[in-house]
């Protein structure tokens, strides 16, 4: 998976392409670890993104814990495969998403 | 079936508990192929046998070896109480009890049909002409063909020509009926007009052995169906426990007419990238859908990395094997996983993320822990 990281003031933004599951979600976990202390906005932007488990969804519900207390946490671009993943599991309910 | 029948004495004539045909451990060698590598079985009078099974794993050896028509390496088989693989058999003798009926018809193309019908009747039965004739439109009445009787084989369809070779047969009055193939070299809309007449020799009460790929027709006109693979008759059943309750793997994935991809050994060291891009390129290849791919991938990542595998669980001790498998028929997929250890439901307990996943990406998820060994079927 490639991880893209943009910062724009206090919006930080990371791009995810390939596949989020469990050989790569420590890698995202770890890019995230430390920048995300004292964003206000963040976005995960899965417009290149074609997969995605349950080992990636634990890396976004960490994520989003912590945004609940500094700001917010918006998922962008989100395919059809993906957003199902999201609905079964009750992400949708969580995260604020946005198809693709 | 090897070894079934180890303590049987050799056949001497007698009546074998109404067996018309026997066979015991019959074995056909070529210089560089074995397509029988040990068979065994019985036929009783009256049974109608289908012999099912992929290409080249000996189903026309074996009608050909029944017939005599391949002398057998090794084995015997006894036709009527008579050993034929003995070598002072008469081989015509025992050929008159048998009639075939092959793929490709083996009509006489500078006869009319009539006269192949009445040819063997006058030649070998010593009917007189008028008999052989009256016998053959009579058999040709039975399967609308009367009006064909002097016609020449190229001026009949497909269909026609292999019905005149059953009538030519069965004008024979044969004991046995061996079809090899009978509808495999015919336009699918004739393959009905020819199975209907198979159906009615079947109502007859004639013992047949019919080598087929018709599914449906197996099925419905056989009392016993061999499933042959690999040179053996690897499963013999009725045919509602051939297609629908086959109780060995191999059988399944063919009635079924499975797409499988396999992985065993799946240990810690497993190579999960490599595998799904397998799993993807096997997906393309039966045309799934992406939906249907990423499901099956998911499937496989959730049991295997999040349940089976991590820490503890993911010893040699398990034996991970994992079987894909497609059905293009019911455009279904099944993810087969098989482990040790004890009585393990990867999502049994309670509802994690992982369990909600598969359980709204599945159709269904069934655990089975069977002598040992956990069987987890994921369906998508």
């Amino acid at each position: 998976m490639k991880i893209t990281k943009t910062q724009n003031g206090n919006h930080l933004c990371f791009a995810l392409e390939g596949r989020l599951d469990t050989n790569t979600a420590p890698e995202l976990e770890m890019a995230m670890k430390g920048a995300i202390d004292g964003v206000g906005e963040l976005t995960i932007d899965m417009s290149s993104l074609d997969y995605l488990s349950s080992a990636g969804l634990r890396v976004l519900l960490g994520a989003q814990k912590i945004m609940n207390k500094q700001g917010s946490m918006r998922v962008t671009h989100v395919n059809d495969t993906i957003m199902e993943i999201f609905e079964v599991t009750g992400f949708s309910d969580i995260l604020t998403i946005e198809k693709a | 079936m090897a070894g079934q029948y180890g303590n049987q004495g050799i056949c001497t004539g007698e009546n074998t508990d109404q067996s018309v045909i026997s066979i015991r451990h019959l074995r056909k060698e070529y210089p560089d192929v074995t397509p029988l590598a040990d068979v065994s079985a019985e036929v009783k009078k009256g049974e109608v046998i289908s012999v099912i099974g992929p290409s080249g794993t000996g189903k026309s050896t074996l009608l050909r070896c029944i017939n005599l028509l391949e002398i057998p390496t090794k084995g015997e088989i006894t036709v009527d109480g008579v050993v034929t693989t003995d070598k002072k058999c008469k081989v015509n003798l025992v050929r008159r009890k048998m009639g075939m009926v092959f793929q490709s018809f083996n009509l006489f193309a500078h006869k009319t049909v009539i006269e192949n019908i009445m040819m063997g009747q006058v030649d070998l039965l010593g009917r007189s002409r008028q008999e052989a004739y009256d016998r053959g439109m009579e058999l040709l009445r039975g399967i609308g063909l009367a009006e064909k009787a002097l016609a020449f084989p190229d001026e009949l369809s497909g269909g026609q020509k292999q019905r005149a070779a059953i009538a030519r047969a069965v004008a024979m009055e044969p004991e046995i009926l061996l079809f090899d193939e009978p509808t495999s070299a015919l336009d699918p809309t004739m393959v009905g007009e020819v199975l209907s007449v198979i159906r009615s020799l079947a109502r007859q009460g004639m013992t047949m052995i019919i080598v087929t790929h018709e599914m449906k027709f197996a099925r419905d006109v056989s009392t016993r169906v061999w499933y042959m693979d690999q040179g053996e008759i690897y499963e013999d059943g009725l045919p509602e426990q051939i297609f629908h309750h086959p109780k060995r793997e191999r059988t399944r994935i063919f009635v079924r007419q499975l797409k499988v991809l396999h992985a065993e050994k799946i240990s810690c060291d497993f190579d999960f990238p490599a595998f799904m891009t397998r799993l993807e390129e096997f997906g393309r290849k039966q045309q799934l859908t992406q939906r249907q791919i990423f499901a099956m991938q998911l499937a496989v990542e959730e049991v295997l990395m999040q349940k089976l595998l991590p820490v503890g669980r993911g010893t040699e001790k398990m034996d991970i094997s994992l079987d894909v498998e497609y059905s293009e028929r019911e455009n279904l997929a099944q993810m087969r996983f098989a482990y040790g250890g004890p009585s393990f439901h990867p999502f049994g307990s309670g509802d994690d993320l992982s369990g909600r996943m598969m359980k709204g990406m599945s159709v269904g998820m069934e655990h089975r822990f069977v002598d040992g060994v956990n069987h987890f079927i994921i369906s998508i």
